[in-house]
């Protein structure tokens, strides 16, 4: 979909959407009057919460890497690998394949998810040079991509369930397991803090307007 | 587009801050604060690095590896490195915090690795999980030491284990396990560590430990012995077979008695000895194997075979040590040629050198010093001449020649003991040499002359005639007991015991007679009759050089009475013998005694009476006579000596007297003689003789009554008178003697006209040879006369 470079936004047009049935209302409308959800033109705590809760995910993610991710106990060894670790290991015995997942899967994808919420939340404040619709594309996919990034979570989780042979070897989760999910989870809630309404909004300053008879693209 | 009023700027009041800032900020904050503090507690937590260095790291893993505290993690080794020169293995272990104070100075660590010995697998769970170091400290914290120095090897007592820690020493003969049990009545009490050999690889020493509380069991009596292998004996009591257990029969191990009351708790790091068996270990109490030894080495020249390990070395024989080892040294350098010679090491007790006190090494070795200075030197000698073993001892050689030297403090291992020459005797040559003199002996032949004796002896004493001769002996015996018995019967009889008295009586009257002689001079009367006498007699010796000749004479005489069948006199003397005996046996020859007493007692009256009347004035005067006649004889024998040369002529004709007739008739009288002594008539005499001593008894009372004794005086006077008579007539001897003298010098001279043809003087000299054996017969025929006076009774 190729959209023209000035877009008129709601906002613009004195029209505020509603956020879970998409009717769009005029600009003072308190509740929807379909859905009943409160109208918001914009939240103006988003881009705060998102904040706070990438803050949570990142302090999460550092012991998620430095612990032990899997603790895999058998009769003649007890192994204990963080993320990283296991899968340089697995390079080493040459499974690359298996390594550039997990690589992938729990330190590309939560990386770039930090990263990618960092630079939206900082291109809505002071702008950016990345087209707006190229940013809501990057959203919209860190929000679709951030729930995969579980995998390894689900990984040690069936793993520990499945491998538990009593005294010839059981598999735990290590700690790592717990705060990857939880750097998992408040990436999660970060992205879905972001109101992805404000990529759009062109001016750092959002001006109420008068309603008006615009095209309105949301 | 329409006209809409212009927009009025409207802001919102700006909101306060924290209706600005959102709620969410809450979780970040939280988690940073958790992170935070967990952070903080970590660090807090954190216990400190202790280093500790190994020979080497063989399986420890940085990270990985655990160090336990009762098989309990307390640490994690972080780094593996070097010390600064390579030397060892650095590792470093992060301490647990709770138990960092504990690892003080005498904290032990090794690394527990799987271990297969003899007595069973340890350390198998660090095949499959890797080594871990294990720590070994005790409960009292003693601050924390952060470098250690790591034991190659499990301590003797880990985990808090207490005993008794000692040092053993094996003993020759004796082995001493590493890692083996030390048993007790079969109870595994203690454990021997790692073995040493000593400095001077002679023995060797290990550590142990006898764990609590067995600890006590130990005292300064207990002995250890070797318990490991076993031993069969076959005695008596049946065969028996010895092994403490089956463990220690694979294993080895070491088990202990105190063997004597009295010992004293030790002290850790004791030594004690490990005996071969019990029964050494035992005896070892009493030979105070124990104590400072010193140890000493000498070498010999001679490469004796036959010492052996713990030969004794003895000082001035006492046993002070003993052989410990024994080796070939080759040293061309040191002896100048390459014979083997042979190094002994002695082990020297100190306290068996009889020194005041208890001496150490030190002070025996300065004592032996001093010795060896003085000329002591240690050679070999025998120790036992059936084994041929040899033993070192130690000797002063008295030498001249003997080179000083002492003990060279210098030498290695051990001070070395001057030596000298081996004093060996080749016993085995000499006992060689010895069986083969006696295998050379003529033993045969020796035994047949032996079996022919016997032979001989057997036959001579088995005669008839030697067997018959004891009867005879006992008939002979039986003979002379009789005639024993009957001679103690006379004897025995009263009359022969009152014999005595009266002679006592005789003597005393004598006696006073003699005193009653002396008071008159007797004795110088005598004297002087003695010197006339002497005068006599010097002029008889002169006589008597003449007399050789008439002995001659008297010799052949002699020699014809030698002819005489004494042996058949004598025979004939026997049985004369034989019946004066059954004279004697009568009763009248016992009564004779009785008689005899009292012709004794008449003499005893008699004297007395004779002494009453003056007796011995005549007998004075009689001596004076016979003085005067000896006188007058000395002066007459100036003649004799030609009247003994006629003598000699009648000597030479008595020579020609047929005395062999003379010897016969002679025994046909002793003969006649027996024959009238065994006729009835002979038997009478003893009591015709008592009759005849009973008549002279009266006879001399009669005497005595009848003035006999002036009777002798006048008899005495009378011989006075011939005295002087015979005095008168020597005086004229001198004149017949020189008329005799010529003519015995006429006949001398006529004789020596024949001297040379008929040689007289030999013929003479014969005779007087003859006389001189008729004159020893007639000798013996006296002494048997002397012997059977009853010959007297018939005059002769």
């Amino acid at each position: 979909m190729e959209i023209p470079g000035n877009v008129t936004t709601a906002r613009q047009m004195g029209l505020v959407a509603c956020t879970r049935c998409t009717k769009v209302w005029p600009g003072e409308t308190e509740r929807c009057g379909r859905c009943g959800h409160r109208m918001q033109s914009r939240d103006p705590g988003s881009l705060q919460r998102a904040w706070a809760w990438w803050v949570v995910g990142l302090i999460c993610y550092i012991p998620a890497n430095t612990y032990p991710m899997l603790s895999t106990r058998t009769l003649v060894s007890k192994s204990e690998d963080t993320i990283v670790g296991g899968a340089v290991e697995l390079a080493h015995h040459g499974s690359y394949g298996i390594a550039i997942v997990i690589l992938v899967a729990s330190v590309l994808i939560p990386i770039g998810k930090f990263a990618v919420i960092a630079a939206l939340a900082i291109g809505v404040r002071r702008g950016t040079r990345m087209s707006q619709l190229r940013r809501h594309q990057l959203y919209e996919v860190v929000e679709y991509i951030g729930r995969w990034s579980m995998i390894d979570v689900f990984v040690v989780a069936i793993l520990s369930s499945l491998v538990q042979l009593g005294a010839l070897a059981s598999i735990a989760p290590g700690k790592a397991s717990l705060f990857f999910a939880l750097s998992v989870i408040f990436t999660m809630l970060s992205a879905q803090s972001f109101d992805s309404r404000m990529i759009w909004d062109r001016d750092s300053e959002p001006t109420p307007q008068p309603l008006q008879p615009q095209e309105v693209h949301a | 587009m329409t006209e809409t009023p212009p927009n009025v700027p409207i802001r919102p009041a700006r909101r306060s801050f924290f209706e600005r800032v959102s709620i969410v900020w809450v979780v970040p904050l939280v988690a940073l604060v958790i992170a935070l503090g967990v952070a903080w507690q970590s660090y807090a937590d954190r216990g400190p690095v202790v280093e500790i260095a190994f020979e080497n790291a063989s399986g420890v893993v940085a990270g990985q590896t655990e160090l336990r505290y009762r098989d309990v993690a307390v640490g994690l080794v972080e780094t593996v490195s070097f010390t600064e020169s390579l030397g060892k293995v650095l590792v470093g272990v992060r301490l647990d915090k709770a138990v960092a104070e504990y690892v003080d100075d005498e904290s032990e660590f090794f690394v527990v690795r799987p271990e297969i010995t003899s007595r069973g697998v340890s350390g198998l769970e660090t095949v499959l999980s890797g080594v871990y170091i294990q720590g070994d400290w005790d409960t009292e914290p003693g601050g924390f030491t952060p470098l250690h120095e790591g034991s190659a090897d499990s301590p003797l007592m880990v985990g808090g284990k207490r005993g008794k820690r000692l040092v053993l020493r094996a003993a020759p003969e004796a082995s001493l396990t590493e890692r083996s049990p030390i048993v007790y009545q079969g109870l595994e009490v203690g454990q021997i560590g790692r073995a040493n050999i000593t400095d001077d690889g002679n023995t060797i020493e290990a550590e142990a430990v006898v764990f609590a509380p067995h600890d006590r069991l130990i005292s300064s009596a207990t002995r250890f012995w070797d318990a490991s292998g076993f031993s069969f004996s076959l005695g008596p009591g049946g065969a028996r077979l010895d092994f403490s257990s089956v463990a220690s029969l694979v294993s080895g191990g070491v088990t202990f008695r105190t063997v004597v009351s009295g010992g004293e708790p030790v002290e850790d790091g004791q030594v004690f000895v490990v005996y071969p068996d019990e029964g050494s270990a035992r005896s070892s109490v009493f030979s105070e194997e124990d104590g400072p030894r010193l140890n000493l080495s000498a070498i010999f020249e001679d490469h004796a075979s036959g010492l052996s390990e713990d030969a004794p070395v003895e000082l001035g024989g006492i046993r002070i040590g003993r052989v410990t080892a024994l080796n070939g040294v080759v040293d061309a350098d040191r002896f100048g040629d390459e014979r083997v010679r042979l190094a002994v090491t002695l082990s020297i007790n100190p306290s068996r050198l009889g020194m005041d006190g208890d001496i150490g090494a030190d002070a025996a070795l300065e004592f032996l010093q001093r010795r060896a200075q003085e000329g002591v030197r240690a050679r070999l000698v025998n120790a036992s001449l059936l084994t041929g073993g040899l033993k070192v001892e130690m000797i002063e050689i008295e030498e001249p020649d003997l080179d000083p030297a002492e003990i060279d403090l210098t030498h290695e291992p051990n001070p070395l003991f001057p030596t000298t020459e081996s004093d060996i005797a080749d016993v085995s040559a000499t006992a060689e040499g010895v069986f083969e003199r006696i295998n050379a002996l003529p033993i045969e032949e020796l035994l047949d002359s032996a079996i022919g004796l016997m032979d001989n002896i057997s036959r001579v004493a088995g005669s008839p005639d030697l067997r018959a001769l004891p009867t005879d002996l006992r008939a002979t015996i039986g003979e002379v007991r009789g005639t024993v018995e009957e001679v103690r019967n006379v004897i025995g009889s009263e009359d022969i015991q009152a014999l005595p008295g009266r002679i006592t009586a005789v003597a005393d009257q004598l006696e006073i007679l003699v005193s009653d002689l002396n008071e008159r001079d007797v004795a110088g009367r005598v004297l002087a009759a003695f010197d006339a006498t002497q005068e006599a007699a010097a002029d008889v010796s002169k006589v008597s050089q003449g007399l050789p000749e008439l002995f001659e004479s008297i010799d052949a005489v002699a020699k014809k009475a030698a002819n005489l069948e004494i042996e058949q006199l004598t025979e004939e003397l026997t049985g004369l013998t034989r019946n004066a005996r059954t004279l004697l046996g009568s009763d009248q020859a016992q009564a004779l005694p009785a008689a005899v007493t009292a012709t004794l007692a008449e003499i005893d009256t008699i004297l007395s009476e004779a002494r009453e009347q003056g007796m011995t004035d005549s007998i004075v005067t009689a001596l004076n006579a016979a003085r005067d006649a000896a006188g007058t004889v000395s002066r007459s024998f100036e003649g004799v000596p030609d009247l003994v040369d006629r003598l000699n002529a009648v000597a030479a004709k008595a020579e020609t007297v047929p005395l062999d007739q003379l010897g016969e008739d002679l025994s046909a009288l002793l003969n006649s003689a027996n024959q009238v002594l065994d006729t009835d008539g002979a038997r009478q005499l003893p009591e015709d003789l008592g009759n005849a001593l009973q008549e002279l008894q009266a006879v001399l009372q009669e005497l005595r009554e009848g003035g006999t004794v002036e009777n002798v005086n006048a008899t005495f006077d009378s011989a006075r008178q011939a005295a002087d008579t015979l005095r008168e007539i020597a005086q004229q001897l001198p004149a017949i003697l020189s008329q005799a003298r010529s003519v015995l010098s006429r006949a001398g001279s006529t004789i020596e006209g024949y001297d040379a043809d008929r040689g007289v003087g030999r013929d003479l000299a014969i005779a007087v040879r003859e006389v001189q054996r008729a004159a020893e017969a007639v000798s013996s025929l006296a002494r048997a006369l002397e012997r059977s006076p009853n010959s007297l009774l018939f005059g002769r």
